[in-house]
């Protein structure tokens, strides 16, 4: 039976819980979601007692579904003052779901000050100290936790580094990937800081002897994950040695750049000089150069077919970090004007071993520069203030709280965020559409909250410009597939596949009716996503959200973007119709 | 002239095709000229091209034309990352 997890960090108590009947067929981020729209007070403190940290696992997470090894996590942000689900690719969600556990919830907050381990397996949970892992890189800790709890062939890890344990606003949660590397992030809004805020370390968790994942009707699950394993075996994007298994998602560098949407030094400008040097293509010639032969992507999870996760190598062959996303290229590359890979490297590395995420980093570094703190493209000068961040000094705290306090701080007016979390790799003024994503996402400024989803498939017709009279459908629409997807426990760059290949679509339906014994079909894929949206705008106008959250900031109206020097001209009332009564 | 940016697979149709520089063919302009045209100019083959192509960092696809002095970006079908609908056609404000 599947089962909730209830840790009290006050007490330090675990108890198993049934799963309420009003919660059947929630998962991944419908689950995470309910739990803390029914369960957190929306004006608590993020960091304070009531708040609560929230795991689960997706729909068909655990299950031979292809590139479903998703893990969500929900909270209420420190960086927005809002709900906030960001996943992650990783074993660990996958082994918690062979557990039977549907969800698991940390709450209530130690008075001691001290750091704790929970180690979950097919016995139960149980803590013990962290003292002796605190304070240290990722590297030296989450390696040495899998091999001391199981080996890493059973065991995955998810833990905060230094910046979660310091309670910063940039800190995310880290999960091994498939290869134990502490490199995966559920990244975005702060929840690091949020489980520091919890005195929880880290999460071990070993399926030794678990079951299955059950699948109600194996008949309709295994025509669902054919036909999506054939479209993603199939596309030109997620085929193996297609675009992200050959160059990774920094493939997108050189087509943002063309586009004329790659924010480029703190989004002054929309293309960036150095693109060439840093984009994926190059990143697979240098490996190429350094390691004498070509080396294509990695799964950054079990059962992933896409394999886009990168490594990027030294001059002398060895590995330097992983995974160099093309969010973490462009935040310590364009953003900072920095062209260098090998310092961008070290950069994503940092964030790895402090426990960053690398989008709010990069941002907070360009928002420094802009204040005069260093100056863009001094990549070495970037490295040693990330360091300051590792060492909890006081400037470090200042930066590892984010753009929007680093700018308050250093009395800049640019600062480019929506409801306080730093904005990703697309440019508002030259790409309107993901614009609209970032004015009205309950995440604040996200690229994944509406990114990928064809709008054929949710019914809506065929003239896809944004701009035109059916934008705000269209960006309802795209937040309602991404809450779907982010439900069923696939990565969104399946996206990419079933965009063009419906059947894959139709596939990602059949395989969530097969483990749960339900009849959904296409008509479904809105109402669940609806729901999941529903819950979070709900919470976030119980915490005290309006319309005026809904914004981007008032430089990028005032500042024509080059090279087409246009301005952010969407109007407000538009914005406001997106999620309208 | 027109300035053609070649990407990923296409850049063996450019001189410097090494991936970590611009790979630049410079075409000359003819009158009327269309995407389209400036690809069968250069013998890139047609099923190469995906549908992030662009004209002065504008989404455009074989039928746009294109002006004396543009700036063409031709990603081939294995880079089409980024999707139509966030950007307006450039043919469709003719």
């Amino acid at each position: 039976m599947e089962r909730i997890l209830r840790v009290n960090m006050a007490d330090r108590t675990a108890r198993f819980e049934p799963v309420p009947s009003s919660y059947k067929n929630r998962a991944g981020r419908w689950l995470t979601s309910s739990i803390v729209h029914d369960e957190v007070p929306a004006t608590c403190h993020p960091l304070g007692p009531n708040n609560k940290v929230v795991f689960s696992p997706g729909i068909v997470t655990g299950t031979p579904a292809p590139t479903s090894s998703r893990i969500s996590v929900g909270g209420k942000s420190p960086l927005t003052g809002g709900i906030k689900e960001a996943n992650s690719g990783t074993g660990w969600g996958r082994r918690l779901a062979r557990l039977g556990i549907r969800a698991l919830v940390v709450e209530g907050q130690p008075q001691d000050g001290r750091f704790w381990l929970l180690k979950v397996d097919a016995k139960g949970a149980a803590f013990e100290s962290a003292d002796a892992w605190t304070g240290k890189k990722l590297s030296d800790v989450v390696p040495a936790l899998a091999e001391r709890f199981g080996g890493k062939d059973h065991v995955d890890v998810c833990s905060i580094g230094v910046a979660g344990e310091r309670r910063m606003g940039a800190a995310g949660i880290c999960f091994t990937d498939r290869e134990g590397r502490p490199t995966r992030y559920a990244g975005r809004g702060g929840l690091g800081a949020v489980l520091g805020s919890k005195g929880l370390k880290a999460i071990v968790v070993n399926d030794s002897g678990a079951a299955d994942v059950p699948i109600a009707d194996k008949a309709t699950f295994d025509a669902g994950r054919k036909k999506l394993a054939a479209a993603l075996g199939e596309h030109a994007i997620t085929k193996p040695k297609g675009a992200l298994n050959t160059y990774g998602t920094a493939v997108l560098v050189n087509i943002l750049n063309e586009a004329g949407g790659l924010p480029t030094r703190n989004f002054r400008e929309g293309r960036f000089e150095g693109a060439t040097k840093i984009a994926g293509e190059a990143i697979f010639a240098g490996n190429k150069e350094r390691l004498g032969r070509e080396l294509y992507n990695h799964p950054c999870s079990p059962g992933c077919i896409i394999a886009c996760s990168n490594t990027w190598h030294r001059p002398d062959g060895s590995e330097h970090t992983s995974c160099i996303e093309y969010e973490s290229d462009w935040a310590f590359g364009a953003d900072c004007g920095i062209s260098d890979l090998d310092q961008i490297a070290e950069l994503n590395l940092l964030c790895n071993e402090y426990g960053l995420d690398t989008i709010e980093i990069g941002g907070t570094l360009a928002v420094a520069a802009e204040g005069g703190l260093w100056a863009f493209g001094d990549g070495k000068r970037a490295i040693e203030l990330v360091h300051e961040i590792g060492k909890a000094t006081p400037l470090g705290r200042i930066l590892g709280n984010g753009a929007v306090v680093t700018g308050r701080a250093f009395g800049v007016p640019r600062v480019p965020h929506v409801k306080g979390q730093s904005m990703p790799a697309y440019e508002p003024r030259a790409v309107k559409g993901i614009g609209m994503t970032y004015a009205v996402s309950t995440m604040g400024a996200d690229h994944t909250s509406g990114y990928t989803i064809a709008p054929e498939i949710l019914g809506v017709s065929g003239k896809l410009d944004p701009l035109d009279s059916k934008k705000t459908e269209l960006a309802r629409n795209f937040q309602y597939a991404t809450g779907f997807i982010d439900t069923t426990g696939h990565c969104l760059f399946i996206a990419f596949a079933i965009l063009d290949i419906a059947s894959g679509f139709e596939g990602v339906v059949e395989e969530c009716s097969g483990v749960l014994g339900t009849k959904w079909t296409m008509d479904d894929v809105g109402r669940i996503g609806k729901a999941v949206l529903d819950l979070e705008l709900d919470f976030n106008r119980k915490a005290g959200f309006t319309a005026v959250d809904d914004r981007l900031p008032e430089f990028m109206s005032r500042e024509p973007l080059p090279p087409h020097n246009t301005v952010w001209d969407i109007a407000d009332s538009e914005i406001d119709r997106v999620f309208a009564k | 002239m027109l300035h053609v940016h070649l990407y990923g697979k296409l850049r063996r149709f450019a001189a410097d095709a090494d991936p970590r520089s611009e790979s630049i063919v410079d075409v000359p302009y003819c009158p009327a000229d269309t995407v389209g045209s400036v690809v069968a100019r250069l013998g890139v083959p047609v099923e190469e091209l995906g549908s992030n192509l662009f004209v002065d960092g504008r989404y455009a696809d074989l039928s746009s034309p294109v002006e004396d002095e543009a700036r063409l970006g031709l990603f081939p079908d294995d880079m089409q990352l980024l999707y139509k609908w966030y950007f307006r056609p450039k043919a469709a404000d003719q």
